[in-house]
Order: C-alpha cells, then structure tokens, then sequence
C-alpha cells in the first residue's frame, strides 16, 4: 500500500500567499507549479538566484554548490528554494538574483 | 613535500594546456580536437597524487571549483570540481565547449537534445540521448550547446578536471532547462570582461 507524502503549507512572503508543497518536492517546484514567478535559473542549487530567507519552519536541503549559498548565509537562514523540501509548514521570502 | 607537488601539479598542467594550444591551433575546435583533448585530459586526471584531498578541501557544502590554470584572456581554462555525492546539475548547456575527467570518483551525465520547436522559452521539451559515467580512466568532451545534465554518483566525493573553452569569468551564458517547468533560464553572460 502506498503512502502519500505528507503535504506542507507554503506561504510566500513577497506574495501575501499559501500554496501546498509536498514532502518531495522543493519549495520552488511547487511555487513554480503553482504559478508563482519565484526567481530561478539553475534550479539545481548552483546559481543562488533562488536564495531566499526561511522566515520560519522547519526544511531538509539536497545537495548544492559553495557558490550558491556560502555557510555565513546559511547560518543566517538563507535557503535555496530550488533545495529545500519542508518538514513542516514553512514562511520564505525570497531574495533573489535572479534574471529580473 | 608539499610545494614539489604543486610544482609538479603547475607543470603538468601547463603541458597539458599547451598541448591542448598545440591541438586548436592545428585543428580547430572539431569534434576529432576535442576527443584529442579529452584523451589529454584523462592523461591529466591519471596523475591521482596532483589532486588530492591534502591540497583540495572538501567542499563546506557540496560541490567547489578549484581554478588549476586560468587563461588571462579567452583561451582554455582547467579546473578542478570536488563534489560530493548526490551533488547535481540540471540540464544545460555552457555555451562553450567543455571537456570533463575524473580524478576519482564518479560523475553521471545525462545527455539531451532539444525536442521542442525551439521559438518558444515556455514550451521547452527535452529528449534523453545517452548517458556516460565519468569515472577514472573516461572522460566526456562536450560542443558549445550539447546540453547534459550532471550528478555525483556513488558513496565517494568526485574530484573532476574541468576544462573550458573560456575561463569561467569570461563565460558566455550558460542555458538551464527545466523540462518540468517547461522553461528554459539563461545565466548573465560574463562576456562583458572579455
């Protein structure tokens, strides 16, 4: 019998709005699904256009690049959305370098 | 002990960029140049004591680049890529030619072409055309817009030679695609500093 993940809520800062993400799945993949225009380029945690704040909740982050997010902003509670899945409902403002 | 390796490793790397000059400028930048090159290249990467963990940290997070010999202007760049497992890149292409060998480690790449009409940014559809495992002994040459996507495979760290067309601050735009979004994003080109 298969389980479905477990679905957290997302709520985007810099657009006042909830949206669902599951426990697979990154914050940007679902924002972006969604329909959010989240900032992103590489959206394998390389480029850092996605960096945004993690305002509260609880996330796991895959594998990224030194480049992208150094350890001094990690500790500040910087994330790359296109890396994070929630463990929890989350809040994010994203601080995007992106292309606009 | 240590400034013999790295005398060692600085020369060996500048034989390898002037054989790589020596290939450009008898042929071109071909598909038989870079398979020339990609054969020099895992000469490189056989030299195991050059690039070892005593001289390239492990990455604070997963994945970091080590410039080995940087062209001031645009010619080829060497580098060398430490990442651990499970560290990837989704598909792309750099907008140069590239060529990649393993030191040790594993790197799996996953090679595509586009399948889309190619007018519309938000339409973006890939098709899977191969799959290579860079692993001691191999390496992959890449043209300016072969597109791969990119993952550490394995239960050990990945420690790549990257040589580039242009150095890495010089680099034209690099093209990501994202097949589940149906987009497609381009990096700022760094042309600007050429």
């Amino acid at each position: 019998m298969s389980r479905a993940a477990k679905t957290y809520k997302v709520h985007i800062q810099n657009k006042s709005l909830d949206i669902a993400c599951s426990a697979g799945q990154s914050l940007l993949q679902a924002a972006v699904l969604a329909g959010v225009d989240f900032p992103y380029t590489c959206a394998s945690g390389n480029c850092g256009a996605c960096v945004s704040l993690l305002d509260s909740g609880k996330i796991n982050m895959l594998p990224y690049g030194d480049r992208a997010l150094s350890t001094e902003q990690r500790k500040a509670g910087k994330i790359l959305a296109c890396r994070a899945r929630p463990r929890s409902d989350v809040t994010v403002t994203w601080l995007g370098r992106g292309r606009r | 002990m240590a400034s013999t390796t790295a005398a060692r490793r600085e020369k060996a790397c500048a034989k390898l960029l002037q054989a790589v000059d020596a290939i450009i400028a008898r042929e071109g930048i071909t598909p038989s140049a870079l398979h020339l090159m990609k054969g020099k290249l895992i000469g490189l990467a056989r030299k195991t004591d050059l690039f070892s963990v005593a001289d390239f940290a492990l990455p604070e997070a997963h994945g970091r680049n080590y410039p080995l010999l940087v062209s001031t202007a645009d010619g080829p760049s060497l580098y060398l890529v430490v990442a651990q497992p499970g560290k990837e890149a989704a598909a792309h292409d750099h907008g140069i030619w590239c060529i990649s060998a393993a030191v040790s480690g594993q790197e799996l790449h996953r090679c595509f072409r586009r399948t889309d009409a190619g007018r519309d940014p938000n339409q973006i559809a890939l098709t899977q055309i191969g799959a290579v495992v860079v692993a001691p002994g191999t390496g992959l040459a890449m043209a300016d817009h072969d597109i791969h996507a990119t993952a550490v495979i394995g239960d050990q760290p990945a420690f790549l030679l990257a040589l580039y067309g242009y150095p890495l601050s010089r680099f034209p735009s690099v093209t990501w695609y994202h097949p589940e979004f149906r987009s497609m994003r381009a990096s700022l080109s760094q042309r600007h500093a050429a």
